[in-house]
């Protein structure tokens, strides 16, 4: 067998596990049940280890391994396969999908061991991870769209998994509907691509338009921002932001994979792998860096005025994937897919925290009920921290600050990098250290004020051990120029993706990363003054009026709400009985009314039916011979 | 007779001998389990027969029959319905009281009537063999004696085809009076060489019509069909809507198509008001019905009026569309009866919709055998009714009959309505009920019916391609 059909096995393995759990479930103890779910995806995450060393072996003769499993869909002149290809980006996110993922189903079967959906759970979290593995393998558009709907599904089933709560089911349609916009969008965009070129695979798509349209021309334009719709709408940016911090009514292990580390990303990997169709919209790869600062800041803003520990991590996701596209709207593509992996790692490590902290506390979620933890349980404290502090990337120690300071260092050094830019991500950095570090003294420190009611075993916290250590040690796969000068991390990437065009301004880069450092510093300290030292700085601030505005993120859903909700219901309302629907109700009535009608024929009497022949006849050759 | 004649006729020999070999074991020596067995081999043998004529053919054995890829193919249906026909009889009839060997005699003749009328190149060959058929169903239907309305259906089916046969006879004499031939292939010589069609002729192809639509079960000579649906024991009833209709609508196409009766304005006419008036009245029947077996029976004259559209398409592609119509429905109709068939028993028929409250819930292999039929026969993708349905569109749309193809989706949407009433009773909470349990042989069948409809639905290219290379008139 060729080494590259392996790759096949990768989503084939989760979809397998997820047919054995959802057919027979029933007959599985919740012990197989949780040992069917992760083993799955232990042995996805062993298989990619192999594919990656043999990668890693065959670089840089062959940079991709492709694979065709199944003719899918052969009409006209849309011929499309189910076939994988797998490059150096694609491994990137295999790699995040696969072992992150399977941490934090380790975790899950701990976490889910009381509930009696735990069969349903572990079979969406499969077909999650398959459906995620498929999005990122595809070598086709159709078949990356084919993924980008599963997961989609996916977390729709999860965030509605609770279902017997109504406000649970609202946010699982919410999110779907949002995130809907945006594919709509984009396969709009696909059909475009694929009008014009006659072909869906990605690669061909590629080449074909950067040596077809011209770089700015309006069609290129208009497909590059149909396409970011789509992205915009699946990782939760400006303007459709708006459905993430509801999506945390899911349990935590799901917000973890699914709205932290991988799905929310999926935008940020169908930008990088379309990035020539961007190039050639300089426009619209702009906008993706303006609405990267924008969703950062304004999401940063929202997390510091929560009260929900679930929220707050859900508007630090929204603003951490803004540095990605900011990243990316700038050209830094290895950035972004840097800071993807790094902040996979310190995001997951703190929603299962978060989890860890809300399951003891009998799902406790304001953080103002919560407190001085920091003794009741080190392990947890411990590796919050320590992704708290990733997370504000604090200089040198952890990998938040290698993956963060690129994108900062880029966002005002590369061709299309301005001051502003820079200014925005160096507010969202200060923003980003105050409020993670507004969680740890809140939750963790002053005085207790609810106890937990057991403690976390360990299947919950070596999961979040092994996070730590990738929150801490992760960065050093890619170093800065101005110390160390390792790049390992971005000359893989730069196998796939372009390198970052950086202006001629002189080595200002350890002066931008010393500002950086401070000011993530600073937002430590001031945390500490403010929300620790003298809680009653904050106080005044906790009531006023621009703190309730961020709270409710910016007044968005309000605005949605009187903007499209009303009208769009109010017209449904007048719409309700058109004439499409006299159409639909006339025909059923009608053909009600028939029945009765034509049943009486129907008596079993024999001279009846012997009068249809005769009528029938009479009818026939009247007509016949009428002419 | 020619060496080749006999070897075209091996199926045929086949299918007569066979039943007088029962006779005569059965007189000497009375067990089921051989005469079944018996009965099974015959079939595969006169399966396999068809393998040895095709490279003999095409054939005609002057004037009566011809054999040619069209009817081998038919043949070919009609063999596998009967077979698993039998098979699934197989419980269903042990059960019975008194004679039950018999029945598989009766199913021998029956099937050698539908074969004839699959090779019928003359009026006298098309007769004899609706008599065959028609007799061997009288007695089929009419095979529980002791009860009332299996009794009740075998008379009223015997009296209404002797009244239609009749028709049928008269209608065949007044075209013969008017042409001078019995043979199609003269006779449709003798249309173009006479022009305009005359009055005789014309009254002679009406009559003919009540003749073929009573065994079509085409509205307005379609009234029999619930009733004797009913009261038939379930595998007969299968038989008469897959081998019986089928064996019909062989010699209905190689004759209309022989005449060229699409080009005929009135005949046109009168057809497309037939089909059009089947497609609704059997699909608005159907809508409150309580029985399944009379619900299938509105199902299948609904079929039926989908099916007749190909007449008028007038082209090889509209035949070969109509053969993959027939083999989908076939499938399809033996699926639906075959799941009754299994849940019934010599003293409790399952036919009522509320028999089936909750089946999904105990027997859940049924239940989605018995779905996947239903939304087979309603149309629905990745089953091979939607592909039938899809090409009869196809080729109903490009030869330009708009009217009929609009009706047959309209009344389609009705018929959905039904197909889903059984559906969503299956999966509904559990009821009551007290079915018997099916044999593995029944299973077995059941899958392997149930796969083949998948199969055809989701990857039909290749019976396509099997059917476009072959066949043809």
């Amino acid at each position: 067998m060729e080494k590259s059909t392996f790759i096949a096995l990768l989503p084939a393995i989760p979809l397998f596990s997820f047919l054995v759990l959802a057919l027979f479930g029933n007959k599985l103890s919740r012990k197989a049940t949780g040992f069917i779910g992760a083993g799955s995806i232990g042995i996805v995450a062993l298989l990619t280890l192999i594919i990656a060393t043999e990668f890693f072996h065959s670089l840089p003769q062959i940079k991709t391994y492709t694979v065709v499993v199944w003719e899918w869909i052969n009409a006209g002149n849309l011929k499309v396969n189910i076939s994988f290809s797998l490059d150096s980006l694609s491994l990137v996110f295999c790699f995040v999908i696969t072992f992150v993922g399977f941490l934090i189903h380790l975790y899950s079967i701990a976490f889910m061991a009381k509930d009696e959906g735990i069969k349903r759970f572990f079979a969406y979290m499969n077909l999650f991870v398959a459906s995620m593995l498929i999005l990122v393998l595809a070598d086709n558009i159709l078949l990356l769209y084919l993924g980008w709907e599963g997961v989609g599904l996916c977390s729709y089933l999860l965030i509605g998994f609770w279902y017997k709560e109504p406000a649970n089911g609202y946010a699982a349609r919410k999110a779907f509907i949002i995130t809907r916009i945006g594919d709509t969008a984009m396969i709009i965009g696909i059909f475009i691509l694929f009008i014009t070129f006659g072909t869906v695979n990605i690669h061909e798509l590629m080449q074909l338009a950067s040596a077809k349209w011209a770089s700015g021309s309006s069609i290129a334009v208009i497909t590059a921002a149909l396409l970011l719709c789509g992205a915009l709408g699946k990782s939760a940016q400006l303007p459709l932001q708006t459905w993430l911090p509801d999506a945390m009514a899911g349990p935590s292990p799901v917000s973890a994979l699914i709205h932290a580390a991988t799905m929310v990303t999926a935008g940020v990997y169908l930008i990088a792998r379309t990035n020539m169709l961007f190039s050639l919209a300089p426009v619209v790869q702009f906008a993706i860096a303006i609405i990267g600062a924008l969703t950062l800041l304004i999401a940063g803003f929202s997390a510091l005025a929560q009260h929900d520990l679930k929220r707050i991590l859900a508007y630090s996701t929204i603003s951490q994937i803004g540095y990605m596209f900011l990243a990316l709207g700038v050209g830094a593509w290895s950035a972004a897919i840097f800071h993807f992996m790094i902040h996979a790692f310190f995001k997951a490590l703190l929603f299962l925290g978060a989890g860890v902290v809300i399951l003891v506390l009998d799902e406790e979620h304001d953080i103002f009920k919560m407190g001085g933890l920091r003794k009741k349980m080190p392990v947890v404290f411990w590796t919050f921290l320590i992704g708290s502090a990733s997370l504000s990337a604090l200089p040198l120690i952890t990998a938040g600050f290698y993956s963060k300071d690129q994108i900062l260092w880029f966002a005002y050094s590369s061709e299309s990098g301005s001051l502003w830019l820079w200014i925005a991500g160096i507010v969202g950095a200060f923003l980003t250290a105050l409020y993670s570090f507004r969680m740890i003294f809140i939750v963790f420190f002053g005085e207790s004020k609810t106890l937990p009611s057991f403690n976390a075993g360990k299947l919950m916290t070596v999961p979040l051990v092994i996070l730590a250590v990738l929150s801490l040690i992760g960065g050093f796969v890619e170093l800065p120029e101005s110390f160390g000068n390792f790049h390992p991390f971005s000359k893989l990437i730069e196998n796939v993706l372009p390198v970052v065009l950086i202006k001629d301004i002189g080595n200002l880069e350890i002066l931008f990363q010393l500002l950086s450092a401070v000011i993530a510093l600073t937002g430590v300290y001031l945390a500490y003054i403010i929300y620790f030292k003298k809680p009653s700085l904050s106080a005044s601030f906790n009531h006023s009026h621009l703190n309730r505005f961020f709270e409710k993120g910016w007044g968005f859903d309000k605005l949605y709400d009187t903007l499209i909700v009303v009208p769009v219901v109010w017209l449904s309302e007048i719409d309700k009985n058109d004439f499409f629907d006299w159409m639909n109700i006339g025909l059923s009535k009608l053909a009600l009314l028939l029945n009765s009608l034509f049943s009486i024929t129907q008596n079993g009497k024999l001279r009846w039916y012997l009068m249809s022949f005769v009528i029938g006849i009479a009818f026939i050759l009247t007509f016949m011979l009428y002419k | 007779m020619t060496e080749t004649d006999f070897l075209c006729l091996t199926p045929f020999l086949i299918l007569a001998l066979a039943p007088i070999v029962i006779m005569l074991v059965i007189s000497i020596f009375r067990n089921y389990e051989i005469v079944f067995g018996f009965s099974l081999l015959s079939l595969i043998l006169a399966f396999a027969a068809l393998f040895f004529i095709a490279p003999a053919i095409p054939h005609s054995i002057q004037p009566l029959f011809i054999i040619d890829m069209y009817s081998l193919f038919f043949l070919g249906i009609i063999f596998i319905s009967a077979f698993i026909v039998a098979l699934l009889s197989y419980n269903y009839i042990k059960r019975l009281e008194g004679v039950r060997e018999e029945y598989y005699i009766i199913l021998f003749t029956s099937t050698l009537g539908a074969a004839l009328l699959a090779v019928a190149n003359h009026f006298v060959l098309f007769f004899l063999g609706i008599e065959t058929l028609s007799i061997s169903l009288y007695i089929l239907i009419a095979f529980q004696r002791t009860k009332d309305n299996s009794i009740e259906a075998g008379i009223k089916y015997l009296i209404l085809a002797s009244v239609s046969t009749a028709f049928l006879l008269f209608g065949m004499g007044l075209i013969y009076t008017a042409f001078g031939s019995m043979m199609f292939s003269e006779i449709a010589t003798a249309i173009s060489l006479q022009g305009p069609l005359t009055s005789l002729a014309i009254t002679g192809f009406g009559m003919m019509l009540v003749g073929i639509g009573f065994k079509l079960a085409l509205v307005p000579f379609h009234a029999w069909t619930p009733d004797v649906y009913q009261g038939a024991p379930a595998p007969v009833s299968a038989y008469i809507a897959t081998v019986s209709k089928g064996a019909v609508m062989a010699v209905l196409i190689r004759f209309f198509f022989n005449i060229k009766g699409f080009d005929d304005h009135y005949l046109f006419i009168i057809i497309s008001a037939i089909a059009i008036l089947s497609m609704f009245i059997g699909n608005i029947l159907a809508i409150r019905q309580q029985n399944i077996k009379r619900l299938l029976a509105y199902s299948s004259i609904a079929n039926m009026g989908y099916l007749i559209i190909i007449l008028l398409t007038g082209t090889n592609k509209g035949i070969q569309a109509s053969l993959f119509y027939l083999i989908s429905y076939f499938i399809t109709t033996i699926s639906a009866f075959g799941v009754i068939t299994l849940l019934s028993n010599a003293k409790n028929e399952a036919e009522m919709i509320s028999d089936y409250k909750g089946l999904f819930w105990k027997r859940p292999f049924v239940a989605i055998v018995f779905t996947l039929a239903l939304l087979s026969l309603a149309g629905i993708p990745i089953t091979a009714g939607f592909i039938g349905k899809f090409y009869v569109i196809f080729e109903g749309m490009k030869a330009g009959l708009m009217l009929l193809v609009f009706a047959m989706i309209i009344s389609s949407v009705i018929g959905l309505y039904y197909y889903l009433r059984v559906i969503t009773t299956m999966f509904s909470p559990a009821g009551e009920t007290t079915l018997p349990q099916i044999t593995f042989m029944g299973k077995f069948t059941l899958a392997a019916i149930t796969i083949s409809i998948l199969i055809l639905g989701i990857y039909p290219g290749w019976l396509i391609d099997i059917i476009t290379r072959f066949v043809g008139l």
